[in-house]
Formats: structure tokens, sequence, C-alpha cells
């Protein structure tokens, strides 16, 4: 498969997501929408005085692991069963194109769709945390730019691994609880399981905590609220940390190519 | 027959489902630039063995050759001009006609991309092709689907029961379009069990039945009609079977209801059985040539009819 083809093919993958009409909505509101619904609230509850930092942590996590994260992981389940849910992956293997070349064209584009939700719905808070800022600092460039490269990563690692499980699975209900559960109620359990020691630095999102920019550690709460936001941050070494998402997004998608090249289509 | 190589070849080509075998031990050889029909009831095999065709699903045993390219070592090079509908035609509902025809270009390459519009065009789409899928109806969902075989300029197009639901303009249409991708010196399969249309769309026929291939080759061939039966209708029918009995121009002649059946030692003696008779002061009200059709022989060669239920 050369260049202009693989294009191509993420090109029509992509087209696929962007005209799928529920999955994108619904993705625009949990992105973009929650973010400018939570920093209105926040703002009325503050009064012009939401601290600029913690606006972009606030962003950062909810893009990255709740809402945005969500909304990734949507957009990876469509691109992994599209195909498959509507009968066109017969006639696209039966093109003899290979069926990993179809698999991994999932991936880019997915991810491509995914990474342009999640980020809009950071550019929010960076957005916020400039003009509402009040008496606190604005935070620096460097730090939104901090944050926006977690957010990519995080948006990265899940749009995979949403992918890989849709391909694998074949199911989009399936992907998205198994993944959203996992991501919310397992770790989260896992994360408060103290007794299990280093053993948790092997869940995605405590991984991802790891390289979390800035200082929060833990559950996080503005002044005043009754909203928290948990980044699920332990120390651990970054290559770990590094390692453990690469597997997290890496394995996935070899259970979904593997799947994808042996199923009936 | 064609001396070019098959289009098709199939060997030992078997495939099993846990303990129940599909389709079992298939030789089949499709000429290239023909109409090709494949017969079979429902549950005989034939989607299965389409689907191996394109790689779909992989074969138990046996290998399966198109255009000389074996599937197996080579399934790119196989299936580039290949163009297959199998079963029914699907598409993303919610993309357009000619949406749904970009994603299936994208995995051909650039060449395919540039063959919508002419695609859309000979499927009679083109004013339709912004049109969501989901608002077409049957018959052009079908259509679409033979759009979307064009995209590969194919060498071979291979539609699984296409004639299914469609009315009769449809299948009139498809009939044309059939013989359209023929004079153009494309192959097209079509697997169904219409036999009617098969006869009246194909060249050659394979039958299948409890995935055994029990016959194939050109119709005609394959219907071993030899054009020398017919029935006689006349005045005086006893006069007419004893003038009939000994003449060395007719094989065999016999009373039936209605008339009589004969059947001559040569095709070509029909006139010289009508003249005899008029000349023998007979009125001959009728003499109706008796045609094998497709049906009488498939139905002969498959097991749900013919004793074997």
């Amino acid at each position: 498969m050369n260049g202009t083809v693989a294009h191509q093919m993420i090109a029509a993958d992509m087209l696929k997501l962007r005209r799928h009409r529920p999955t994108m909505s619904t993705a625009v509101l949990l992105s973009a929408g929650i973010a400018i619904v939570y920093f209105a609230f926040i703002e009325a509850r503050h009064h012009g005085n939401l601290a600029g930092p913690q606006a972009l942590s606030d962003g950062a996590t909810l893009m990255g692991i709740y809402f945005g994260a969500f909304a990734t992981i949507l957009i990876g389940a469509e691109a992994g069963t599209t195909d498959l849910a509507s009968g066109v992956f017969r006639d696209l293997v039966a093109t003899g194109r290979s069926r990993t070349a179809l698999f991994l064209v999932r991936i880019p584009a997915a991810i491509t769709i995914a990474l342009s939700l999640s980020l809009s719905g950071f550019a929010v808070s960076v957005a916020a945390a400039y003009a509402f800022h009040g008496s606190a600092p604005a935070p620096t460039p460097g730090l939104a730019l901090e944050f926006a490269a977690w957010v990519a990563l995080a948006t990265v690692a899940q749009a995979t691994l949403a992918v890989g499980i849709a391909s694998l699975t074949g199911s989009r209900p399936v992907t998205l609880i198994a993944v959203i559960g996992w991501n919310t109620v397992a770790t989260g359990l896992l994360y408060l399981a103290s007794f299990l020691g280093p053993v948790r630095d092997l869940v995605l999102l405590i991984a991802l905590g790891d390289l979390f920019p800035g200082q929060q550690v833990g559950t996080h709460a503005h002044p005043g609220s009754s909203i928290a936001l948990n980044n699920f941050k332990l120390p651990m070494p970054a290559v770990t940390a590094v390692l453990v998402i690469l597997g997290w997004a890496v394995l996935p998608a070899i259970a979904g190519a593997w799947r994808t090249r042996t199923r009936d289509a | 027959m064609t001396t070019a190589p098959p289009i098709i070849e199939t060997r030992g080509l078997t495939k099993r489902f846990g303990s129940r075998t599909a389709v079992s031990d298939i030789n089949l050889t499709v000429p290239a630039g023909c109409a090709f029909g494949f017969l079979g009831h429902n549950g005989a095999g034939k989607t299965t063995l389409i689907r191996m065709l394109v790689s779909l699903t992989q074969p138990s045993a046996g290998i399966v050759k198109v255009n000389g390219w074996s599937l197996a070592d080579h399934r790119e090079r196989a299936l580039a001009r290949v163009g297959a509908i199998v079963e029914e035609p699907r598409f993303h509902a919610h993309l357009t006609g000619r949406q749904n025809l970009r994603v299936v270009a994208a995995a051909r390459g650039p060449r395919a991309g540039r063959r919508i519009e002419p695609a859309l065009q000979r499927a009679g789409l083109s004013d339709r092709g912004d049109d969501r899928v989901g608002t077409y109806s049957q018959g052009m969902r079908q259509r679409l689907g033979i759009a979307r075989c064009l995209l590969a300029d194919p060498m071979l197009v291979i539609l699984d029961e296409p004639m299914n639901g469609l009315d009769p303009g449809g299948i009139l249409e498809l009939r044309g379009l059939i013989a359209g991708l023929v004079a153009e010196g494309r192959t097209v399969f079509v697997s169904s069990h219409l036999l009617d249309e098969i006869e009246k769309t194909c060249h050659a026929v394979a039958v299948i039945d409890k995935g055994r291939l029990l016959a194939q080759g050109p119709i005609s061939q394959l219907i071993g009609d030899t054009h020398t039966r017919y029935e006689l209708s006349c005045d005086q029918p006893q006069a007419a079977l004893s003038l009939l009995a000994g003449h060395p121009a007719v094989a065999q002649a016999s009373q039936a209801p209605g008339g009589l059946l004969v059947t001559l030692a040569d095709p070509r003696a029909a006139g010289t059985v009508t003249t005899l008779l008029i000349q023998a002061g007979i009125t001959v009200t009728g003499f109706t040539p008796i045609r094998t059709t497709l049906a009488d022989r498939f139905l002969g060669l498959a097991s749900r009819v013919g004793g074997n239920k």
C-alpha cells in the first residue's frame, strides 16, 4: 500500500466518522459542549475568580480522563466497528486490499477526529483560563502547551485502545461498556487499592496520570466547589508510565489487527 | 468453447463448519468472457463458494485461482479486477451513494476514484448520487452495488442472487446490464435459483447441490436438447401413427393426449414428416418442438426433487 492509497483510505474512514451524525453530535457534546458547561458553571460560582492554571488542569482532566475521553472512546469504537456493522467490511475485503491495511487506517482516522474534539474542548479551558483568571495569575503559554500535549497523548492512547478493542470484539456496545467501565469504575477502585502497590502502575489512566503536568496529585477541587476531578496521579518512573501507555495502545491494536485478519467477512 | 484461460478455477475446494461440510471438493472452471450461471437450491453452498472466491472466508481445503492468480498467494492481484456483490449489497446508510463509492474506491486505489462518475452514470444513479443511501430503494441499492463493482474495471463480476427483490423492470434492466458487460469482454458469474432467468442470461452454468458440484458446461450441452422431439396434432392421429411408425425419418412415434409424440431420427427431418402427412391427406393442425429446459435438467440433477428429498 503506497502513501496515496493510505491517505485516501484514512480520508475515507474519517468521512465515515464525520458523517455519522449521532456519534459526532454526542462526541461534540461530550468534549467542547461539556467544557463550555463546566467552565460556565465554575465561572458562575466563582464570579471571575477562577484560578488560571487550575482551569487548564481541569480542562485537561475533563478531556483526557472524563467526558472528552468518553468522546474519544466513542469515536474509536465507531471507527473499529462501522464497516462490520454496516456490512461494508466484506466489500472492502473483496477489493483484495490487505485486511491489516483495512484495520490500520482506522487508527489515524479515529485519532484525527478524536484529537480535533478533545483539543477543541481543551481550547475552551484555555480560553476560560485566560479570560476568567481574575486575581489569580494567568497561566503561561508553556504550561498551556504542556497540558495540551498531555490531552493529545491521552486521546491518542485511548483512541487506539478503543479501535483495537472494537475491532477485536466487533461490537460497539461491548467496546463502550468495557473501555469506559474499565477507565471509570475499575480504574477508580484500583487507584484507591493502595495494597496493590506498584501493580497499579499498569493501569492506563494511572500511567497517564503520572505524566499529568503540574503538581496536582490525586483528587483536587476548586475551593468552595463540590466538583472534584481525579487525575489518578501516582508517582512512578516516567519510563514506566510511557511503556504502560504504549502497551495499552499497542497490545489491543495487535489484537484488533489479528481479529480483522482472521474473522469471516 | 473459448481457448482463453479460465477466469475462475477451483480444485478440491472444500469448506467445513465444524462437522458440517458446506462445500465439498469442488472443481469449477469458469471460462473468461461469458455469463456463467451458478445454480443451486437455497442452502446448496452457492454463497459459501462465492465467499471463498473473494476471500471473505478461508477454504478448509483446496485452491482457488482467479484470473490465473492463486488467491492464497496473490490475493491482491487476484481480486484487483474483480467486482462482487455477495448476498445483498450493503452500504453505509448515513453516507450518500457517491460517498459510499469513494470509500471502496479508496481501498482500490486512485484509478478507481476516477471511475466513480462513469459507474454512477452507468448504473443510472448520477442524479441520486448525493442522496443518502438510507433513502434508496432496494433496486437502487442493487444498482449502486453494480456501480461499486465497476470501480474495479472488472474482468470478473460476481453477482450473488442479483434478481432477489427486483421487480420485472429491474430484472430486465439487470439482464441488459449483464449482456452489456459480457459484450465488453468481461465475465459475469451469477448465482441464482431462478432457472428461467439464468437460461435467458447465461451461456454456461454449474449446478451445485448439498455442497457438491453436479454438472458444469455450456447450457446447450448440459440440457442435451437434440431438437428432435415434437408434438403433433392432426385430424387422423391413428393414420398418422401408422404412416410415421415405420418411416426412416422418424425414430419413434407414440400416442399422447391431444395427438402424437414424434421423435425424429434427424433434427432436419421436420419438413419431411409434415410433407409426408400432408401428401397422405392428413390435415396437420400443429407440429410443435418440445424443448428441454434448464429447469428440466436442473430438477433432474438436484436432490430436493427427483426422489432424494
